[in-house]
């Protein structure tokens, strides 16, 4: 948890990898996961780089696994998962899985093609005997006649030379969406020399490459002379039909297809068999295979990132690791270079880049982390708020959702996931909402833990309160002491008891809202006023604690000025303000009684004339001297907002001055020495600051104008964000009246009719299965998934806008380590 | 059209139009072009584009790489995008479209009648045909001998029919012809496509007719060029002008009239738009007027995406990517011919 608190430091480490030894020395850091490369070669482009023949290679092999992966996934088979931890290959092992899965592809190819081929021969067959078979030919014979009677006078003007001209015929078969197509030009391009015949083949045949079924659509033109035959041969070629000569001796040549079609068959089972033993071969090789090619090439792009020696002996590396873990990284360099006689050293190297960011966080803190990053990855050992996020996250979710039925529903359903959490198949679902909620089970647990402990506080179970202690309240005595008649409590339905009669009011309930409040008519403005003052008072406590945070940033970042020039003013600024409010909420709760409630003090108009410097007559003061108190609180509150619009921009520029001053007195004679321009040496001096030399250059430029202005953007945010923020934790209030309305609405719609239906014990019992299971099914809906959502979603605005605004600035980045875990999947 | 289309433009075209916008983003940008530039290899080149949105689309090919079939794939590309946008597209979008095919469809034809006359297989000619002017009827082409026999036997029934009715002849398909045959469908067919985005009106037409405007007397310089020291007489000359534009009519019949280069140039310094242009030829760099009309016709292109609601980006999408292609085929010409002095006069793409 220590680790929690700020992100660990993390150095820049420069890695001298021996050339012989950096790529096993790569693979292990990759096995490990330790360490992020920095691209040292930004602006070499991607295929200048010194690996990208390899690189290139292993992409050549991927390329042949997505050849082999998309014929098994054709063949109906899966790949099975690989197994056992399987190293990133040496890179002589790479020729040899190329030679297998290159011979494997080959082999494959082969086969495929030879069935391909085979089914492509079948096909015709298959098309031209259907073509054959389609029975073109009584339709023929009745051409036959109707073309004659159609050319007789035609034929009788020329005479004698075309007497011989026999009809030529032309069969085939063509997709049927080109058929009318075809048929149209046919006709147009041949001005009807031509007789053609289409017809739909009834049985769909298998499409040699897709194995789909698919009809085809088989025609026959008869036609008279060579120029036509020409120009039909041309159109069918261009439609790519399938032409069949077509002869008269019909029946012989139908038979032979039949012959020549069965022995196709044979071969082509034999080659099928082959091919699945092949897919056998490839099912086993494949898996292992991708995923140590996988690794290779993430080794490689990361060798690629790395800078040569000037003697050529070793590749640099810069990488951002965890002071944590240096030892461990040393030692795997160590041991992975120990083969090749020298060994690959690590060194920590001053940087001026700002380190990403890590904290490790484990499958409990995970969530919350995630919570914060959501908003920004926090600053390098910057605080962060996940820790205490923690606890205030369930609690202002719980504070919402106060309720101990839906509260114990929502840590029932939490706590099943987290105790069936090692369980393959909860990982294992790809669904994503199931995921986001698997993902937050432990924040879910603390949601709903904690809504059980806000419901107890606000006595509320399904909206019904329940006494556990007696009620502090006694009807009885408030009966006996006024005398009520019978005849007095039958006209009045409404009874008012009075606290300050003897034996009515005998003290505070112990833990919580007393339960006759929920039976009183007044519950409503009872619990606004107290919801509406807590909200207050957490609000301002959040606020207050962001702001004492920001103070462990300052004391890091060795930024000692912002304590008094900004902490301390806004810590007096918001105390000053709104923690007065929550003082005189506090002290009225404890000083008024029910004895001269009559008599009580506005809070509200109190606080009001505060800031007016009046006071009203009519308002009765809390305690002495309370006029020149708020009037002190005011003016030192308002004294501090210049403090902090002025402050720490003032501060930066006098030290700025100072500092050059200082230097510039120095080197007066030196410069005129060396013959040195001033300002090239005026901004170095020494500085406290701990955040590195970042800052140096930082305070070499420093614009006042800009600085003024980021302070007081940065005030007005501050000051306004006071009143507005505290106003914004009302929502508290108004989300946790909302649910407890609608629970009391439910409860009062559904289950109440429903009990008090029937009068006989069977009536209602049946009666009640299907209410029951109403008010089950919208509780669940409404009340814990709808209501839940929402309030999650205020609790986190609460957390990134009105807590996390007064320190945490979340611009840094992830350390993201180099690693294979993402490969493995 | 109605008044205020631009209420209603996004219920039919709003997610093409923000399809195509998105494509127009991928288009390659200055660093991408300098970066190729530098590749030394086809290899180089490949694995360079597998960085920017073309990806992997070179992953299946089997070695060696070649520039065609760089070329091949990338207007694979582009038309499976069109085809894309086609099959989405209501009407009048997909009409706008179809006439932006028929460009590409008239090209096809001609290529393919010129590879008849030479005696070339249809197969082989087939492979140079563009994707996007592709259609079922087109490998018969060859078998007409006529226009009147092309028109009546094959293209009747394509987009392009419409465009046949002044160039029907019995003329025989020689290959002076088939130039004239395809100036002539391709006057007709700016024309047609004018009218249609000037009846079509609104900001359509606003984007769109002057680049067509361009296009049209970009023809007339074009077609005059090449003229010069032919046996085409200045009367035809004359009918194979597209009948609008910046030159209709005056610039037009200046232009039939001239002789040389020189002439046209002192045409074209009438009008403030071509003046610069001609002034360019030859500067830094030596670019050639094709050069020129290119750049042009790019910053229009581009000049189209900044108005909203009008079919125009789709053309000017197709155009910049067509150019853009041209460019990476320049480079790509440059590096597998070791010519790398002339490497960056690709027309850069603003």
């Amino acid at each position: 948890m220590g680790s929690m608190f700020r992100s660990e430091e993390v150095a820049l480490v420069q890695l001298f990898l021996p050339t012989a030894a950096a790529y096993t020395c790569v693979s292990r850091l990759g096995e490990l996961g330790l360490v992020e490369f920095r691209d040292l070669n930004a602006s070499v482009s991607a295929f200048q780089r010194r690996f990208v023949v390899d690189v290139r290679r292993c992409e050549e092999l991927e390329k042949t696994f997505t050849f082999l992966q998309e014929e098994v996934q054709r063949a109906g088979l899966v790949l099975p998962p690989p197994e056992g931890r399987l190293p990133a290959p040496p890179p002589r092992d790479l020729l040899r899985i190329q030679e297998e899965t290159e011979r494997l592809a080959q082999e494959l190819r082969d086969v495929r093609g030879n069935q391909q081929a085979l089914r492509v021969q079948l096909h015709q067959l298959q098309l031209h005997a259907a073509v054959l078979g389609q029975g073109h030919s009584p339709q023929l014979a009745a051409t036959h006649t109707y073309g004659a009677s159609e050319r007789t006078p035609l034929l009788q003007a020329p005479g004698g030379p075309h007497q011989d001209l026999r009809v030529n015929f032309v069969a085939g078969a063509v997709e049927p969406h080109k058929a009318p197509a075809l048929e149209r030009l046919l006709w147009r391009a041949c001005r009807g020399f031509l007789i053609a015949s289409f017809r739909e083949l009834e049985r769909p045949l298998e499409h040699p490459v897709t194995g789909e079924p698919a009809t085809w659509m088989t025609f026959l033109i008869s036609y008279w002379g060579e120029q036509i035959g020409q120009k039909i041969r041309k159109i069918t070629d261009c439609f790519h039909c399938h032409i069949f000569p077509f002869l008269e001796q019909e029946e012989a040549r139908r038979a032979a297809l039949q012959q020549q079609s069965q022995e196709l068959q044979e071969v082509l089972g034999e080659t099928e068999r082959f091919l699945s033993q092949v897919l056998g071969r490839v099912q086993q090789l494949l898996p292992p295979a991708q995923v140590q090619v996988r690794k290779m090439k993430a080794v490689y792009l990361a060798l690629n990132q790395c800078s040569m020696s000037t003697t050529h002996k070793c590749l640099i590396a810069e990488t951002w690791c965890a002071a944590r873990d240096l030892p461990a990284l040393q030692e795997a360099l160590r041991d992975s270079s120990m083969e090749e006689g020298v060994s690959a050293v690590a060194h920590r190297i001053p940087s001026r880049d700002m380190p990403p960011t890590l904290i490790r966080t484990n499958r409990f803190t995970a969530s919350f982390q995630g919570i914060v990053d959501a908003y920004g990855v926090g600053r390098y050992q910057e605080v962060n708020p996940a820790p205490y996020t923690i606890v205030t996250f369930p609690f202002l979710f719980a504070v919402m959702f106060g309720d101990v039925g839906h509260g114990l529903l929502m840590f029932l359903f939490a706590l099943a996931m987290v105790l069936a959490e090692n369980r393959p198949a909860m990982k294992a679902a790809q669904n994503e909402i199931w995921q986001t909620f698997f993902g937050g089970r432990y924040l879910l647990l603390l949601m709903g833990l904690f809504s059980v402990y806000t419901g107890f506080i606000y006595n509320e179970c399904f909206s019904r309160a329940s006494s556990i202690f007696p009620s502090g309240w006694s009807v009885a005595a408030m009966a006996n002491q006024s005398g009520w008649s019978d005849a007095f409590l039958a006209q009045h339905t409404m009874l008012t008891l009075d606290p300050n009669v003897t034996g009515v009011f005998l003290g505070p309930y112990p833990f919580g809202i007393d339960p006759i409040w929920s039976l009183a008519a007044n519950h409503l403005s009872f619990l606004n006023s107290f919801k509406m003052k807590m909200s207050v008072i957490l609000g301002v406590v959040h606020m207050a604690f962001g702001v004492v945070l920001g103070v462990f940033n300052h004391m890091h970042f060795g930024q000692r000025h912002r304590l008094l020039l900004e902490t301390l003013p806004e810590l007096t600024f918001l105390l000053g303000l709104f923690g007065y409010l929550v003082f005189l909420v506090i002290y009225k709760w404890l000083r008024v009684s029910a004895t001269n409630a009559a008599s009580a003090p506005s809070i509200l108009i109190h606080f009001i004339n505060m800031f007016l410097f009046s006071h009203s007559p009519t308002n009765r003061p809390l305690y002495p001297r309370q006029e020149v108190v708020q009037a002190m609180l005011v003016v030192l509150a308002l004294a501090m907002v210049p403090v902090l619009l002025l402050g720490t921009p003032l501060h930066l520029l006098h030290r700025h001055r100072r500092r050059r001053r200082r230097p510039t007195g120095r080197k007066e004679d030196k410069a005129g020495l060396l013959g040195l321009p001033d300002a090239s040496v005026n901004c170095w001096g020494s500085d406290e600051e701990k955040a590195g030399g970042l800052e140096d250059e930082q305070e070499a430029e420093l614009v006042p104008s800009e600085v003024f202005m980021h302070q007081a953007i940065h005030t007005i945010e501050f000051c306004l964000g006071c009143v507005s923020n505290t106003a914004s934790y009302l929502r508290l209030w108004a989300l946790s009246l909302a649910h407890a309305q609608l629970s009391e609405v439910l409860w009062a719609m559904v289950m109440r009719i429903g009990l008090g239906l029937g009068r006989e014990v069977g009536v209602a019992a049946v009666v009640l299965v299907p209410i029951f299971a109403t008010f089950a099914v919208m509780t669940v809906a409404i009340l814990l998934v709808m209501e839940g959502l929402s309030a999650f979603l205020h609790a986190l605005r609460l957390h990134w806008v009105e807590f996390q605004n007064k320190f945490y600035s979340g611009t840094g980045y992830k350390l993201s380590p180099f690693t294979f875990a993402a490969a493995e999947d | 059209m109605l008044e205020g289309a631009e209420l209603y433009f996004n219920v039919d075209h709003g997610y093409l139009e923000g399809l195509v916008r998105g494509c127009k983003a991928s288009l390659l940008t200055q660093q991408d072009y300098i970066n190729l530039v530098q590749c030394e290899t086809l290899e180089d080149l490949k694995i360079h584009l597998q960085t920017t949105d073309y990806g992997n689309f070179l992953a299946n090919q089997t070695n060696p790489l070649t520039v065609s079939k760089i070329d091949t794939e990338m207007r694979k590309r582009l038309c499976g995008e069109f085809e894309y946008f086609r099959n989405h597209s209501l009407e009048p979008l997909s009409t706008f479209l179809t006439y932006m095919t028929c460009s590409y469809m008239i090209d096809n034809v001609i290529l393919l009648m010129n590879g008849a006359l030479q005696k070339k297989s249809v197969k082989e000619i087939l492979v140079k045909c563009h994707p996007l002017g592709r259609f079922t009827e087109m490998e018969a082409v060859n078998i007409a001998e006529t226009p009147s026999d092309l028109f009546n036997a094959i293209l009747v029934e394509t987009p392009l029919a419409p465009f046949f009715q002044d160039c029907m002849s019995e003329n025989a398909l020689d290959e002076l012809n088939i130039e004239l045959l395809r100036n002539k469908l391709y006057k007709s067919y700016l024309e047609t496509f004018y009218k249609f985005c000037k009846n079509h009106g609104d900001v359509t037409a606003e984007v769109m007719c002057p680049i067509l405007e361009f296009e049209a007397d970009r023809r007339a310089f074009i077609i005059t060029l090449n003229s010069f020291g032919t046996e085409l007489s200045k009367e035809d000359r004359e009918t194979l002008y597209p009948a609008f534009g910046k030159l209709y009519p005056e610039g037009l019949r200046l232009l039939a009239q001239a002789e040389d280069f020189d002439q046209m140039k002192t045409i074209a310094d009438h009008y403030e738009v071509y003046k610069p242009l001609f002034e360019a030829i030859g500067g830094n760099g030596g670019k050639t007027l094709e050069d020129v009309f290119y750049e042009r016709e790019v910053q229009m292109n581009v000049l189209a995406f900044n108005r909203q609601f009008h079919y125009g980006v789709f053309y000017a999408y197709v155009k910049l990517k067509e150019q853009e292609m041209r460019n990476i085929v320049w480079i790509a010409e440059c590096i597998s011919q070791r010519h790398r002095t002339k490497i960056n006069s690709y027309i850069p793409i603003l």
